[in-house]
């Protein structure tokens, strides 16, 4: 047998046959669904720690700190663990669900840093320059800092996005089919491991990238005050 | 219309300033000057508390406005403020950077804001820069804009921090043309400047400011040609 046909022999079973690709397919669902639901909130919560990390309160500033360290200072396995089998564990939620939370407070954390300086970037004369107009300091903040902060923010968030699609790839750990474990399963029910990783890897990769090039027109629209 | 008591700001141990007294009537047209360091702009950002203040009473139009609930917020509103960096709003054009405020504080409609701020463009000179947004315009046209900015909230004084410091040579005239227009309308206005010649020829009073107290205060005649106090001379000697 020729490698060609040993390949397509190998794609055959591997994707074909007993409708395999299904399996992927909904794995592609479900990262997808834990990724974009994860990304919420994480930008809620990163933007609550974000607010106490830059509050004038000593103790709001030390909740703030406190978060980040500890998520920082844990693998998201571990976390993710955490709340599916203790936090949530005689809650009757979709698995997906408890997922996503588990990683948007992971990412709330990574996220916080970014909006924290991506606002401190901002020039302090803005601030003054509004709160001098007699602008509140919310008003400063919501229609001067934040408006120019977005465009600092903006790319470091998609960068956090899209490491956050690819931390997703644990969900096995607590039962779920994702892209990664649908892989990993065809591996196992085969006995192929070249052709469904690579086909894993590939699924991956065009979802990221037809991610970044969405992201990247959105940037550039987000850049058209910067015309000189 | 400003009142300033014994005015003290410390920043950690270093004392900037070291007792102001002062006192600035409608009309009049302040020129602080004055060697780097002096404390003559921390002393203008104390007037609407953009910097808090040590120790001392700021009032305006007889209200303290460092004391404590005082809505400093409605305070800043009467009182204009021209940056040395300009400080325009770069993520807005240059009619939003002038309306934002004057809409938001709902003290016009739209309608009246965008009206006026084109008169105010006309004003500086600038009404075809309208739709423009601040990064393409040229430093002087940037602090233009910024004047008209802080002219749309209608205020009763306007206060200038050094102006023209971040300014080519040859945008200076055009910033100062457009100050010496405001301060013959009657505008109440304090100005930092290191611009002996713009001083002499608009101020009504003069205050010469070192290590952080008034050394000495006049009309531009007697403080540029007849200053009493050794350091004024000295100052004046370097610069002049």
């Amino acid at each position: 047998m020729t490698v060609i046909q040993e390949w397509a022999s190998d794609f055959y079973k591997c994707f074909i046959k007993e409708d395999r690709y299904k399996l992927l397919l909904s794995g592609v669902g479900v990262t997808v669904r834990v990724s974009l639901l994860a990304v919420f909130i994480g930008i809620f919560i990163g933007m609550l720690i974000a607010l106490c990390n830059l509050s004038k309160r000593k103790p709001i500033r030390f909740i703030g700190s406190l978060y980040t360290d500890v998520i920082r200072g844990t693998p998201s396995v571990t976390q993710l663990m955490i709340i599916y089998f203790v936090v949530f564990a005689t809650v009757d939620w979709d698995k997906w669900i408890i997922a996503a939370i588990a990683f948007g407070i992971n990412s709330g954390a990574y996220v916080s840093e970014i909006i924290r300086a991506g606002i401190l970037s901002v020039d302090h004369g803005q601030t003054e320059a509004g709160r001098s107009l007699g602008l509140n300091a919310f008003q400063t903040m919501t229609r001067i800092v934040i408006p120019q902060a977005v465009k600092n923010i903006f790319p470091a968030l998609c960068n956090e996005f899209i490491v956050l699609i690819k931390e997703t790839a644990i969900v096995g750990y607590v039962g779920l089919m994702d892209i990664q474990k649908a892989g990993d399963f065809i591996k196992s029910a085969t006995f192929i491991a070249f052709m469904p990783l690579i086909g894993t890897a590939v699924i991956y990769y065009v979802l990221i990238k037809m991610l970044t090039l969405l992201l990247s027109r959105i940037e550039k629209m987000l850049r058209k005050s910067d015309i000189r | 219309m400003i009142k300033v008591k014994n005015l003290h700001k410390k920043f950690g141990k270093l004392n900037v300033l070291n007792g102001i007294d002062a006192h600035i009537s409608p009309g009049e047209v302040v020129v602080v000057i004055g060697p780097s360091g002096s404390g003559k702009s921390t002393f203008l950002r104390c007037l609407n508390l953009l910097e808090d203040v040590t120790e001392g009473e700021i009032y305006v139009d007889d209200q303290m406005i460092n004391a404590p609930k005082v809505n400093i917020n409605e305070v800043r509103q009467k009182m204009g403020m021209v940056f040395q960096q300009f400080n325009l709003f770069p993520h807005l054009t240059i009619m939003e950077n002038i309306t934002l405020a004057p809409v938001l504080l709902k003290k016009m409609t739209k309608e009246q804001a965008e009206k006026r701020g084109l008169e105010l463009l006309r004003r500086v000179n600038l009404e075809e820069k309208a739709s423009a947004y601040p990064a393409q315009l040229s430093g002087g046209q940037k602090q233009r804009v910024a004047i008209a900015r802080a002219l749309a909230m209608n205020p009763e004084i306007m206060l200038f921090d050094e102006p023209t410091s971040a300014l080519d040579p040859e945008m200076v005239g055009e910033v100062l043309d457009v100050m010496k227009d405001l301060a013959k309308s009657g505008m109440t206005m304090v100005i930092v400047t290191h611009e002996m010649g713009f001083a002499r020829e608009v101020a009504s009073r003069v205050l010469f400011v070192d290590q952080g107290i008034i050394m000495e205060s006049g009309t531009p005649d007697e403080v540029f040609n007849n200053p009493q106090n050794g350091r004024t001379k000295l100052f004046l000697s370097k610069v002049l």
